[in-house]
């Protein structure tokens, strides 16, 4: 056997209550059980109390909230059956930062099986990614992680056959030491079929087993959890960490949700009940005694009979991470049918050396965790005790403004200052990344990422309702306003969903922070929760505005955080899903029409602070991000949802990260120099005499442009004054690939499209060649 | 008429959208699982190879599928004279296999990895192909000189052999029924256009009975209108024009469900 040591982070205190829980001495399975389930990663221990106070977790639009693996909002109802879209969120930072393929890889991989684990189809990832500065002291490192966390995720999710629907992308110095990959995963049920991660109340009258399948557990990931819950030494490069990076295997996940589906199929058309529970953190003890806890049942588990690649100690074996395995809880007397499933019709065993499903425990009606192996008891305590959760008191430091500090003294010369924007990291096009990414697969695809602000997919086949997903966080903002910034990310999330023409049913967050022991850090986390539950609340929903936009699954990854490279900025990041009735009418930022008229919507206001114009081109740092006029804010993305909803918008781009010259551009941008060009002339005069250009062109203000027709003007113009929404008719859509733009006091500007494009695709197209 | 198996090797993973989209069209398909290769000759009357990453690409792309029992079966219809449509990977099992370009029935060409100058490794976008006189089944619904686009995505689809001089042969047979091209139809020389530097400009080849094809753009994630981006000339602009009309367009047939057809029409005429 091998031998690996126990791996325990528990702070004394908690040894202690593991000690007083079980009223003895715990053996070292239960405590290296313990040590996973009190860990940050799976316990809250320091943000549950918080989430459960703040963020609104029901409505309308809610099949089923935060309590198993991922949430499932209500999609629509075709041909009779009630659809549903069940949405995770995960984060992958700390293996990423080890192994950024493996660690990027298995980020989607674990994600994905929350999602299939409650009966659903894939369909769909995105994954929200910051790095490092690119060009800052750790530049090649930062390059080099960068580099591997876009191949581990294409080489999974290509493999897997889930298309990418988009993301977001930072570089920062704060996430040098700390790279952030999150995960999104969508899938689609029927909403009376889904599956839930418990043992169906029939194992009161009929025996229940635990069925185990998938990759043989080995070593990898040991430790996984406990990484995730503490803070970067200084040696984490030498490898220390390593072996707690589980060890990804899509073709296998491929197979498996294939097989898992007709095994769904078969036992719906049996009218068997069943439970599924995915294998993530906690391994083995962690599923069986959830999956047991949740029904009201109790587990005996047998780790000799899990199919494992190598001989291991027991408490590695009941706690290891191993990719690829679900748990199934099914009838005693269908064991053989399910077993011969995947091991004899989908021939697991032969395609995969050492996969298969077995039997490795029951479950029974007294409420105990009773583990043996090789013929000794283990672990011998109640279901109670596993899952009584461990909390953490936390203190909460008080907020410090930062002043601002302006470190480049440049003239204000728009014509310059773009062409910096499109060619910084951060503004530049990430289409060198996602052409590493299938987007197409599965055959869905409406509305593709990078042509609009969102992504939409047909995800029910023969129906015209279109599912709408973005991603969306600005750690600029929220370093220097961290609750101010959170609901900003809800905000900027609503925006990019109404630019094509969807209304919100939902969001999941996930909040990367640094270490929640540091009262400035934890003040951070506090403030950006209570700003999310804040602008979900204030946005709310369109159609049932007294609702807000429900919080239905999420993720906390705290201790991003290292020795020397301190904090990362506070990152919460915010994926939205949203629905459109006809997908036909989802707008793309690409210009249609020369002789449209595109409207700037929405005021400007003096919001520069954490701007890409601020960062780029005034060197800035600190100051004020854009301000949150909710009223505003509410009439804007209602107004523009339901006019692009209605068909009558040509095409649309939200004012964000660059401010209105640069999605200027990005629509123009968005054509192209041989099919049929298009480009803008931009006359400023509407906004009035005395114009100050620098917060206009370059501000962060939430806004829109949008395409308009000529013999839809009016109806527009009407319809914004009902609503109470600011317009001006900015811009008219030429035939030349240009923009130009000028007004009063501003001379005249032009910037050819091809120049545009080619710096546009060049600073990333230089940093990511291809994977 | 027949039915369409859609043989599902395991780490494939096109196979449910190819079976829909062969409905679409009116026809009947079903998901075959590789190990189910009894009466398959019987029961099917064509086959479609779909794409993903067989056995993980282990090796090298299709080449363990290439090995399995079933593709015996498959070259035996394909001797047969049974319509067998490989698609990406499935194009790369067939390769393998030696179905195409099948001269000989050894391995002849390859699929290699792709070389653009540009960018290296997988790319997934659209490229634009013209049919281009073909002696295969695609010349059911496509004219020579025919421009369709479609979405690619692959890492290693680059027709070679060793002795180049024999991908000139096959064109001249009528062997390349597709080509990468630019949007007005000249054959593309270089990326995007041309994405991974194959011989010949070739998207796809086919046996010299034309029964067989593989190609590697993915006809199935163009089958609807909905799929086509609303930049891509005509099929956009007819994407676009739906926005006045009935949201049951959007499941119109889109330029990939042409080279979807002429399967179907092959299958539906039979052994010919």
């Amino acid at each position: 056997m091998i031998e690996i040591p126990l791996d325990i982070s528990l702070a004394l205190g908690e040894i202690e209550a593991v000690k007083k829980l079980l009223g003895r001495e715990p053996s070292d399975v239960e405590l290296q059980i313990f040590d996973v389930l009190w860990s940050e990663h799976c316990s809250y221990k320091s943000s549950k109390p918080l989430l459960k106070e703040h963020l609104p977790v029901t409505g309308p639009t809610v099949v089923q909230g935060p309590e198993e693996d991922a949430g499932i909002l209500s999609f629509t109802e075709w041909q009779g059956v009630h659809y549903g879209v069940v949405i995770g969120h995960e984060s992958h930072n700390h293996p990423s930062q080890i192994l950024p393929v493996e660690g990027a890889a298995t980020g989607i991989g674990g994600v994905v099986r929350d999602v299939i684990c409650m009966g659903a189809d894939l369909i769909g990832v995105l994954d929200p990614l910051r790095f490092g500065d690119p060009y800052g002291p750790n530049g090649e490192e930062c390059v080099a992680i960068a580099r591997g966390v876009v191949s581990g995720i294409a080489q999974y999710g290509n493999a897997l056959g889930v298309p990418n629907l988009g993301g977001d992308l930072f570089f920062d110095g704060s996430f040098d030491k700390n790279c952030l990959v999150n995960v999104v995963a969508l899938g689609l049920l029927e909403c009376d079929r889904i599956v839930n991660s418990a043992v169906p109340k029939e194992a009161k009258s009929e025996p229940y087993v635990l069925v185990l399948v998938g990759k043989p557990t080995d070593s990898s990931g040991f430790g996984g959890a406990t990484m995730a819950s503490k803070v970067f030494g200084e040696d984490h490069e030498e490898g220390e960490n390593r072996g707690a990076v589980q060890i990804p295997d899509p073709f296998l996940k491929r197979v498996l949700n294939v097989a898992l589906r007709e095994f769904y199929d078969r036992m719906d058309a049996r009218r068997i009940p069943f439970g599924c529970k995915d294998l993530g953190a906690g391994g083995i003890s962690c599923m069986a005694s959830e999956i047991a806890e949740r029904g009201g049942f109790g587990i005996e588990l047998d780790l000799d009979a899990a199919p494992v690649a190598e001989d291991l100690p027991a408490h590695v074996l009941a706690v290891a991470e191993t990719q690829e395995r679900y748990g199934l809880a099914v009838p005693g007397r269908w064991a053989d049918d399910v077993l011969k499933l995947f091991n004899e019709e989908f021939a697991l065993p032969t395609i995969y050396r050492g996969a298969r499903a077995a039997v490795i425990g029951r479950f029974v009606n007294d409420p105990v965790v009773r583990i043996s192996h090789k013929g000794e008891l283990v672990c011998d305590t109640t279901v109670a005790a596993i899952t009584t959760g461990a909390v953490a008191d936390r203190v909460e430091g008080v907020f410090a403004p930062k002043p601002y500090v302006r470190t480049l003294d440049t003239p204000f010369d728009p014509a310059s200052a773009l062409r910096s924007m499109l060619g910084s990291v951060n503004g530049a096009s990430a289409e060198p990344i996602f052409r590493s990414y299938d987007t197409e697969v599965m055959g869905n695809a409406v509305v593709r990422p990078g042509e609009a602000d969102a992504a939409v997919i047909l995800p029910v086949h023969g129906c015209p309702v279109g599912l709408a997903v973005t991603v969306d966080g600005n750690p600029w903002y929220t370093d220097l306003e961290p609750h101010k910034g959170a609901a900003l990310a809800v905000i900027e999330a609503a925006r990019n969903l109404a630019a094509v023409g969807a209304t919100p049913i939902g969001l999941t967050d996930c909040l990367n922070y640094g270490s929640p022991e540091d009262p400035v850090v934890y003040h951070q986390f506090a403030a950006g929760v209570r700003g999310i539950a804040e602008a979900a609340s204030r946005i709310g929903l369109r159609d049932d505005p007294k609702y807000p936009i429900p919080v239905v699954s999420g993720n906390v990854s705290f201790y991003n955080q290292s020795e020397n490279g301190g904090a990362v900025k506070p990152s919460p990041i915010i994926a939205m899903v949203g629905t459109i009735a006809d997908a036909s009418h989802a707008t793309t930022l690409r210009l249609k029409d020369p002789g449209n008229a595109l409207y700037l919507v929405g005021n400007r206001y003096d919001d520069l602070g954490g701007s890409l114009y601020d960062r780029v081109v005034r060197g800035g740092m600190g100051g004020n991000p854009p301000k949150i006029r909710y009223d505003e804010e509410r009439a804007l993305i209602h107004f523009v949802s339901r006019f692009v909803e209605e068909g009558l918008v040509r095409s649309a781009h939200d004012i964000s990260r660059g401010g209105a010259l640069m999605a200027m551009a990005e629509m123009v941008i968005a054509g192209d120099s041989h099919f049929a060009k298009r480009g803008l002339r931009a006359d400023f005069a509407p906004l009035g005499e005395e114009i100050e250009y620098e917060r206009t062109l370059f501000g962060e203000s939430g806004g829109f442009l949008l395409e308009i027709e000529p013999d839809v003007e009016e109806r527009f113009r009407e319809r914004a004054h009902e609503r109470r929404v600011a317009l001006y008719r900015v811009a008219e859509v030429t035939g030349q690939d240009e923009l130009t733009i000028e007004g009063p006091g501003l001379a005249p500007v032009s910037w050819r499209g091809e120049e545009m494009r080619t710096i546009h695709q060049s600073a990333l197209a230089e940093l990511f060649p291809g994977v | 008429m027949g039915i369409i198996g859609v043989i599902q090797f395991p780490g494939v993973n096109c196979e449910v959208e190819t079976a829909r989209s062969i409905r679409g069209l009116g026809y009947r398909a079903e998901v075959v699982r590789w190990n189910q290769s009894e009466g398959l000759l019987d029961r099917y009357a064509g086959f479609i190879l779909p794409g993903g990453f067989s056995y993980q690409d282990r090796v090298r792309a299709g080449v363990i599928a290439a090995r399995e029992p079933i593709v015996e079966t498959l070259c035996e219809a394909a001797e047969r004279g049974m319509p067998i449509l490989g698609i990406c990977n499935g194009a790369q099992i067939l390769v393998e296999a030696g179905l195409v370009p099948g001269k000989t029935n050894r391995v002849e060409a390859a699929l290699a990895p792709n070389r653009n100058g540009v960018r290296t490794g997988y790319s997934c976008q659209w490229v634009w192909l013209r049919a281009d006189g073909s002696n295969s089944f695609l010349a059911n619904t496509l004219t020579d000189g025919a421009v369709i686009p479609m979405p690619m995505a692959h890492a290693e689809g680059r027709f070679v052999s060793r002795d180049p001089a024999v991908f000139d042969e096959f064109a001249e047979r009528g062997q390349i029924p597709l080509r990468y091209c630019e949007p007005d139809g000249t054959i593309a020389t270089e990326w995007p256009s041309l994405p991974n530097g194959a011989l010949q400009a070739a998207a796809a080849v086919s046996n010299p009975a034309g029964n067989v094809v593989a190609m590697m753009p993915h006809p199935e994630r163009a089958a609807y209108l909905h799929q086509v981006p609303d930049w891509v000339p005509v099929w956009g602009d007819r994407k676009r024009a739906l926005v006045n009309g009935d949201p049951t367009g959007l499941f119109e047939a889109g330029p990939g469900a042409k080279i979807l057809e002429a399967f179907c029409l092959a299958v539906e005429r039979g052994v010919q």
